[in-house]
């Protein structure tokens, strides 16, 4: 919905700042633009995919712009979001062994190259990740509730998402240690997921409480994640594709200038009696119609 | 003793004062300006501000009338929740509406932003002056009381009381950023705290007709009903160029021709008008160039047409509009290929960037920067050029506007390096400047004390910088800041004269066209002249 909500919203005004890292060459690191070409609208516009991957790569990965201006948070922000972004590796590695089991394909150590792979990937990813996950919230909670300037701004929501995210990491962490050391359930789950209600072979008695437990908080937490301020792991990519890299020019007769006059034909209801809006009147006969006086 | 860290909700309970900058938390400044350390703001008259809003942190910047009865007061919060809605509305808000969004819902309020605030660091700490903090005022009002659910939503993310004393402080509070967007610079999300300080200028500009007399009645109100800002009307900024071009003369030797209303010509060159009245030379240095360049250009005497400066950037969507559209049918009047902006930075984003989706058809217009057709002329070879003329230490400042809301980074600096054998950089330079204090309509706002709280405080972290570029010259070698935009040029102007920093430490300052011709190897006398230190 958020994301459908964002496509739909109307063109706005250019508000880019830079650097803009799909500009070429040297421009992407000193922040220079095409504006600082001659003429430069006679020209064609060029882009470097490259070198925005080479930015967004590590900036994704390794939350590299708050390593550079906010050191002392990276050190617990980052291991809170590798963790992340390891149990959704390891989500991927349960379902693609499901999807194997459900193919007759075993899942376990000693049973070939691939489906060997498989099995210690998803234990490694899910510990090294449950581990971080659980290390980072924790960190992440004493932080906002020691560091002044976090806790003044900090709101019930903001502890409640945090002591979410960390019994989840917990209890799955402990889930993994104590009953699931080789993620059997948790494959088994999602086995069950892709069969409708099926078990694997010899594997119901891998389903224990806290297994069913983090699952179950999992999916509440997948759930809630996309209803919070927490989804600005997506939502950047709007941030920085729509907003501070949204450098398109204007020319004439482009989809740009289609929007442009669409949204100028808009009728605003703004009631400062300089801006002389009545309902009626649309922004470009507004933006057209020179001084209203009378504040 | 440190202050109680004042919280957000903290802006809606009444008080004398809600936040107050202490002389002894504020970054020193170094030798030989250590005796103004202990400065002060000078305390407001109660008289004068008995009845207009002053209880956020001593300096007033609009002056809104205090209400007189419980009627007009809840008038005035009706209006508040009516533009607050509007915000959020495409038809009223398209131009801002996805950033707006964005930046009111993702924040994960990690205050990576802080430190990049110079208000911020050099009001020591101050924290009303975070990024965040108005951000998160205008968060929990519209949690509240605009969406769905609002009570709920404020027991869980956040709770605020609206009364007049909210919304009065929150109008001050957004004319103590700068828009310089620093802050966005370095939020590792994305969130832009500026942003969110220019959409609450707009709810009290647009809904309320609230906003800083200086950039409004004698802004742009003045700018569309006379011409300019500055109140000179057509015949008025005729007669000061007539006296430019014979002071051109006169100073460099060089006789110079203004041409006016040339319809065809490629070039149509859009000033500051502020810059006829107060850098006059500025004006006539680009004449020079131009001329002895062989461009083929013009100024306008139309209204408007000689006053590029646009101030509805900086709080009303539709002023801005109305006096960007005014521009281009100016130009298109004259059937010019282009418009040239000169040295003003807000005006190179206005019509460039921000009116680049207001402008269709045939008032689309190509616009450039001086900047950039300066480093072709530069570059070029057309004009003979000895560097041994700016044998003195310069160092750049970047506007904002130009820099990072532009990506006009290099042309200057191609241009120093060639005629400048003593450029430095600042540091930090390039899009990752500071600032000159005077942003977003700071650098004309002087009503009761704010030109003096400018100074201690949004420019402060700007003289550091100049102090810092000069560090390894003795102070009695004369030194030139160059800022390439009138508004900056008027913050440094009045940070150099109050830090006392001409007698103290031989600094100057003017614009970027003064140094090309005072490096041309054709002129008779110099441009650039330094006073005797003393």
């Amino acid at each position: 919905m958020r994301i459908y909500k964002q496509i739909k919203l109307p063109l706005h005004v250019r508000w880019e700042l830079y650097p803009v890292k799909h500009e070429p060459g040297k421009k992407a690191e000193y922040g220079g633009s095409y504006m600082e070409e001659l003429n430069w609208w006679e020209k064609e516009k060029k882009s470097s995919l490259c070198n925005e991957i080479r930015y967004l790569v590590p900036e994704i990965l390794f939350l590299w712009g708050l390593k550079k201006e906010n050191p002392r948070l990276w050190y617990i922000s980052f291991p809170f979001h590798l963790g992340f972004y390891l149990m959704i590796g390891t989500l991927g590695f349960l379902a693609l062994g499901a999807l194997f089991m459900v193919l007759g394909f075993p899942i376990a150590a000693g049973q070939g190259v691939l489906n060997s792979s498989i099995y210690y990937l998803t234990i490694l990813f899910g510990f090294i990740g449950l581990t971080l996950g659980t290390a980072g919230t924790a960190a992440l909670f004493r932080r906002r509730l020691k560091d002044p300037a976090l806790r003044n701004y900090s709101a019930l929501s903001d502890y409640l998402n945090l002591v979410f995210i960390f019994v989840f990491f917990l209890i799955s962490l402990l889930t993994g240690l104590f009953h699931d050391q080789g993620f059997d359930g948790a494959r088994s789950y999602i086995y069950s997921l892709l069969t409708f209600g099926g078990t694997p072979a010899g594997m119901a008695g891998a389903r224990t409480f806290l297994g069913a437990l983090s699952i179950v908080l999992g999916s509440l937490l997948i759930a809630y994640i996309p209803l919070t301020h927490m989804s600005h792991m997506f939502m950047k990519y709007f941030m920085y594709h729509a907003v501070r890299w949204e450098d398109t020019p204007n020319i004439k007769g482009s989809r740009i200038e289609v929007a442009v006059l669409e949204n100028l034909g808009l009728k605003p209801t703004w009631a400062a009696p300089h801006i002389g809006a009545d309902g009626k009147k649309t922004w470009g006969e507004i933006a057209n119609s020179g001084t209203q006086e009378g504040r | 003793m440190k202050a109680t860290l004042i919280r957000p909700q903290d802006i809606a309970k009444p008080s004398k004062r809600l936040a107050r900058i202490r002389p002894e938390e504020v970054p020193p400044l170094p030798p030989p300006y250590e005796d103004f350390n202990s400065r002060t703001l000078t305390e407001l008259k109660e008289e004068k501000i008995a009845n207009v809003e002053a209880s956020l942190d001593g300096t007033v910047a609009i002056g809104i009338p205090k209400p007189k009865t419980r009627e007009e007061e809840e008038k005035y919060l009706r209006a508040f929740l009516a533009g607050l809605r509007k915000l959020f509305e495409k038809e009223n808000n398209w131009t801002f509406l996805q950033p707006l969004l964005l930046s009111m819902e993702y924040c994960a309020k990690c205050q990576t932003c802080s430190e990049a605030c110079p208000v911020f660091e050099m009001s020591g700490r101050q924290e009303i002056y975070r990024p965040n903090f108005r951000s998160e005022v205008l968060r929990r009002i519209y949690r509240k009381y605009i969406k769905p659910f609002g009570g709920i939503s404020a027991r869980l993310a956040g709770d605020i009381d609206l009364n007049w004393t909210t919304i009065a402080r929150l109008a001050e509070l957004a004319y103590r950023c700068t828009l310089c967007r620093r802050c966005a610079s370095v939020c590792p999300i994305g969130v832009d705290n500026a942003l969110i300080t220019h959409e609450i200028r707009k709810l009290f500009s647009q809904e309320m007709g609230i906003a800083p007399r200086e950039i409004h009645d004698k802004g742009t109100l003045q700018h569309l009903r006379v011409g300019s800002t500055t109140g000179m009307n057509p015949m008025a900024v005729k007669d000061s160029m007539d006296f430019i071009q014979e002071e051109m003369e006169e100073i460099t030797g060089y006789k110079v021709e203004i041409p006016w209303d040339q319809e065809g010509a490629e070039v149509l060159l859009l000033h500051n008008a502020g810059e006829v009245l107060a850098w006059p030379e500025n004006v006539g240095a680009f004449a020079i160039i131009f001329q002895a360049a062989g461009i083929s250009w013009t100024l306008s005497s139309e209204e408007l047409g000689y006053d590029v400066v646009n101030y509805g950037l900086w709080y009303d969507d539709v002023q801005m509009a109305r006096v960007a559209v005014k521009h281009a049918e100016i130009a298109k009047k004259l059937k010019v290929k282009k418009i040239i902006i000169g040295e003003c930075g807000h005006a190179h984003k206005a019509l460039t960037v921000i009116a680049d989706r207001v402008l269709t058809g045939d008032l689309n217009i190509p616009r450039e920067s001086a900047l950039v057709l300066l480093d072709e002329i530069v570059g070029s070879g057309r004009l003979r050029f000895d560097p041994s003329q700016n044998d003195f230490p310069v160092t750049l400042h970047d506007p904002c506007n130009v820099v990072r809301a532009m990506g006009i980074v290099e042309p200057q600096r191609r241009i120093l390096r060639k005629i400048a054998p003593k450029f430095r950089e600042m540091t930090p330079h390039g899009v990752d400047n500071y600032c000159c204090g005077g942003g977003a309509g700071f650098a004309i706002m002087s009503g009761y004390n704010f030109a003096e709280w400018r100074t201690l405080v949004s420019s402060r972290k700007k003289f550091l910088q100049i102090l810092g570029a000069f560090k390894d010259e003795p102070l009695n070698v004369p030194k030139y800041v160059c800022a390439p935009c009138s508004n900056c040029k008027g913050s440094i102007r009045d940070i150099l004269e109050y830090y006392q920093a001409r007698e103290r430490g031989h600094i100057y300052y003017g614009g970027l066209v003064e140094l090309i011709v005072n490096a041309m190897a054709d002129m008779k006398r110099p441009m650039v002249k330094f006073e005797e230190n003393g």
